[in-house]
């Protein structure tokens, strides 16, 4: 296969990039911003917490602990001669990794040698290197991490909440896993998992800033050995559209008490640039600072400026979550469902409208600016089939109509679940 | 790298211009900074929610809210920091630059103008804020100061300068106390906002695509006529330590909290800080320190162990999460990677990578708005805006001597645990 490079360009944005299909099966962009001295890289494989049952070119169907994507994440920057950290000090590039529910993301940024620290990159993400003893020694930092989280309050209103939402989607399990589950995690399983999801095929690379198409591809055309295409499968149980239980709560050492609220949909497919553009300006109209039920959440006492909404969309899952802190998480939660009712009975106002539109474009006008968020924007457009400045056409384009009837399609009032976090003495 | 254009609007007025086509959005701050005092400080900080919650043309915070979506998202932010025996209330304005937008609107020349109004006309009643925006204002503020004890890393590293700085202006916390956030009323406000117009030092940053003086223009006029006495504190050194403190609470938490707090022994305007802040990223700044390889992957005690140093106190913060058996073990592994530093065991490798470590994030910072506003904001206490250029010469001009030297000045004040009940 030979290398294909196309250029998309956004008159809006004032910007292009090149999207490359690479000889080696890799996805490449690269997005060249003038007058900057920094450049970002990363790179992804389509491969994240959710991803715990999966088969490989038709073969049998393996079960893994939760948490091993993330359990991967930590060792893959080992090698035999030592770790990518240490390499990376010697081009003085900033480091790092994450594992999500649908991707795991390796990265770094820099201002000076980025050839050297791109080869390091390309060379730890494409060369594993687990032993028992290299993965014995990480379930204490892990371990850890995973007590971290069990802290944090944010963290677990939100998996409360996904836990009375999801019947059987893994999405509902924490990504790191259990101290329990990643003890279970051995060095042969961990090849399994890099061997079925980090194929080039299967992956994406950004790169933005400083940096030029030939020089990525010259050491990219150096460092990548050529995948084979594979099929890969992930199972995941059959997911009725109902939640599980409409309320849960948790009593936690905390003296603000914080909620998630959120709104099961329909997750049989992602959504386009078109719906995604649709939802952020509907979201926006609906429960952005300027909205009347901000307004009377405020008025009432029910929330602060902590409070906050998002769209929450992977394989298999979808959902919209409301949340921050509040001292009367049930009643706020009351209103939001009144304020969508309203909504959809009576439609939104233009003013409304075009208030949202013109705010969500500004958004994504202003995330152009930093190199590292859009490396990480094209990635996740990337593994879900959408395209970055159509994303940013669509906002403009947006039509109310089209908007209101996506809002006939979710939020269904009668599929929601409220998830609250709160002190046990005020409990 | 750009150049910083600073000139002088009025007595204490500083306005500082950064013209930069990279960037998609432009960013107009103005700190205001007034000596941090146990008297003052939650006014200060109730006064700061308000300004930037409404004004006389947009009175309250949804038709205020409205006009900034209709900018294209524009934002309006307020915050509060301390900075060393200083207290900084900045509020600021940033949106897409007027090239982005969708109809030819001139965002910046709006967001100046706004930005100015929000700071010198309030919507105010008969010489006081208004009364029900104050309560909004006031019930926000008071959830603040509770959400500390929510984020257990957060809530430790507070316990740690509340104990450690008891004596001192800087144990005062940046938001004053509930006590005081629950005296004020719309009559003091009005005194607070009149009091430092006239005294706070005022430092107004503007970063974007067109010309900075309209938005210079806009401030220089406000400030006419408004008689100014501005101070400033000098803050408070303590340069060591006595035998150490050590202060344990219990509650339920799934892991236990290390915070450590050192005297640096040297703080601004010293020449020695930059030797500190080396001396501090080998210990604990880094993925390559001498903390992250050792307590962390060697010893698997923590996930994370770093340390920070702020230089206009003079502190140098450990702060780590650890499983409660463990916490001697972490904090004898800590002491023990300084007691080495002090000795000079350091690697000329651990002092070449770390100096390219700092220097790539002063570059990278210069290659965003947040970034190059955050560069000049943190020098406002030192002496002169200095470029990146000159700050890179200075770390990388640091010696090993003058390393261990800032090693063997760190002396242990407080150590402070939170551990499971």
């Amino acid at each position: 296969m030979n290398t294909t490079i196309k250029e998309v360009t956004s008159a809006r944005a004032g910007d292009s990039y090149f999207q490359i299909k690479h000889r080696s099966g890799l996805n490449i962009y690269v997005y060249p911003k003038e007058g900057y001295r920094s450049a970002y890289a990363i790179i992804g494989a389509k491969y994240g917490s959710v991803n715990t049952c999966f088969s490989c070119d038709g073969g049998e169907k393996i079960t893994v602990p939760d948490g091993i994507a993330h359990y991967l994440e930590h060792k893959l920057f080992e090698s035999a001669e030592g770790d990518a950290f240490t390499r990376y000090a010697e081009t003085g590039a900033s480091a790092n990794a994450y594992t999500s529910f649908e991707k795991t993301c390796y990265l770094f940024s820099c201002t000076d040698k980025f050839d050297e620290s791109f080869e390091i990159l390309l060379d730890f993400v494409q060369d594993p290197y687990f032993t028992a003893q290299t993965v014995a020694k990480e379930q204490g930092i892990i371990g850890q991490e995973i007590k971290m989280y069990d802290d944090s309050p944010d963290w677990r209103v939100m998996f409360n909440m996904l836990e009375n939402m999801y019947h059987n989607h893994p999405v509902k399990i924490d990504i790191a896993g259990t101290v329990e589950s990643i003890a279970e995690i051995t060095a042969e399983k961990l090849y399994q998992c890099y061997n079925t999801f980090y194929n080039l095929n299967n992956m994406v690379l950004c790169v933005a800033g400083n940096v030029t198409v030939e020089q990525v591809l010259k050491t990219c055309d150096r460092m990548l050995h050529e995948s084979e295409p594979h099929e890969v499968r992930s199972y995941f149980e059959n997911e009725p559209y109902e939640i599980v239980e409409p309320y849960v709560e948790q009593s936690f050492p905390v003296s603000m008490p914080i909620f998630n609220f959120g709104f099961k949909e329909k997750a049989d497919r992602l959504f386009n640039e078109r719906e995604l553009a649709q939802v952020e300006i509907l979201l926006s109209a609906l429960a952005s600072p300027t909205s009347a039920l901000y307004r009377e959440l405020l008025d009432n006492n029910l929330i602060n400026n902590t409070f906050s909404y998002e769209l929450f969309e992977g394989p298999g899952y979808c959902s919209v979550i409301f949340g921050g802190e509040s001292r009367a998480p049930k009643q706020a939660a009351e209103t939001i469902k009144r304020y969508i009712t309203a909504a959809k009975e009576n439609g939104i106002s233009d003013e409304d409208f075009e208030i949202a539109k013109k705010g969500v474009y500004g958004d994504v006008i202003s995330s152009l600016n930093s190199v590292g968020s859009i490396a990480n924007m094209i990635a996740d457009y990337h593994f879900n089939g959408n395209e970055l400045f159509t994303y940013i056409d669509a906002v403009a384009a947006a039509e109310k109509a089209d908007v209101l009837n996506r809002l006939s399609q979710m939020l269904d009032v009668n599929n929601c679940t409220l998830s609250v976090v709160k002190s046990g003495d005020n409990a | 790298m750009n150049t910083i254009q600073r000139k002088t609007l009025a007595d204490g007025v500083s306005f500082s211009g950064v013209q930069d086509s990279r960037f998609k959005t432009m960013r107009l701050s103005a700190s205001i900074i007034t000596p941090l005092s146990a008297d003052t400080a939650s006014e200060n900080a109730l006064l700061c929610g308000m300004l930037s919650r409404s004004c006389k043309q947009y009175p309250d915070f949804t038709a205020l809210s409205k006009k900034l979506e209709s900018l294209y998202g524009a934002e309006l932010s307020a915050s509060v920091r301390k900075a060393g025996d200083n207290q900084v209330l900045t509020i600021s304005a940033a949106g897409i630059d007027d090239r982005y937008t969708l109809d030819g609107e001139s965002v910046t020349k709006e967001l100046s103008e706004l930005l100015c109004s929000v700071i010198f006309e309030p919507n105010l009643a008969d010489g006081a804020f208004v009364e029900s925006e104050v309560e909004q204002e006031r019930r926000q503020l008071l959830d603040v100061l509770d959400s500390e004890f929510n984020e257990k890393r957060t809530y430790a590293n507070a316990q740690l300068i509340k104990n450690m700085c008891k004596d001192e202006v800087f144990g005062i916390k940046r938001y004053g106390t509930a006590e005081k956030i629950n005296a004020a009323t719309p009559r003091s406000l009005y005194q607070t906002w009149q009091r430092l117009l006239k005294t706070a030092v005022f430092e107004i940053l503007y970063i974007g695509d067109s010309a900075p003086d309209k938005a210079e223009a806009v401030f220089a006029a406000a400030f006419k006529g408004i008689e100014r006495e501005p101070a400033m504190a000098q803050t408070e050194i303590v340069r060591t330590a006595g035998e150490p403190k050590h202060i344990t609470e219990e509650i339920d938490v799934a892991q236990s909290k290390l915070v450590m707090g050192f005297r640096a022994g040297t703080a601004l305007p010293d020449k020695e800080v930059y030797a500190t802040a080396l001396m501090c990223a080998i210990l604990g700044g880094t993925a390559n320190s001498k903390l992250f390889c050792n307590v962390r992957e060697k010893q698997s005690l923590c996930y994370y162990c770093g340390s920070r140093y702020d230089k206009v106190k003079g502190l140098v913060i450990i702060d780590s999460g650890v499983e409660g058996e463990n916490i001697e073990k972490l904090e004898a592994g800590v002491l023990k990677e300084i007691e080495d530093m002090k000795n000079g065991v350091i690697t000329d490798f651990e002092i070449s990578a770390t100096k390219m470590a700092i220097i790539n994030s002063y570059q990278t910072s210069n290659d965003t708005v947040g970034g190059i506003e955050s560069w000049y904001a943190s020098q406002f206490f030192d002496s002169s805006f200095k470029t990146i250029a000159e700050m890179s010469a200075i770390i990388n001009a640091v010696t090993k001597e003058e390393i261990v030297a800032a090693a063997n000045r760190l002396a242990l004040d407080t150590v402070y645990v939170l551990k499971n009940r």
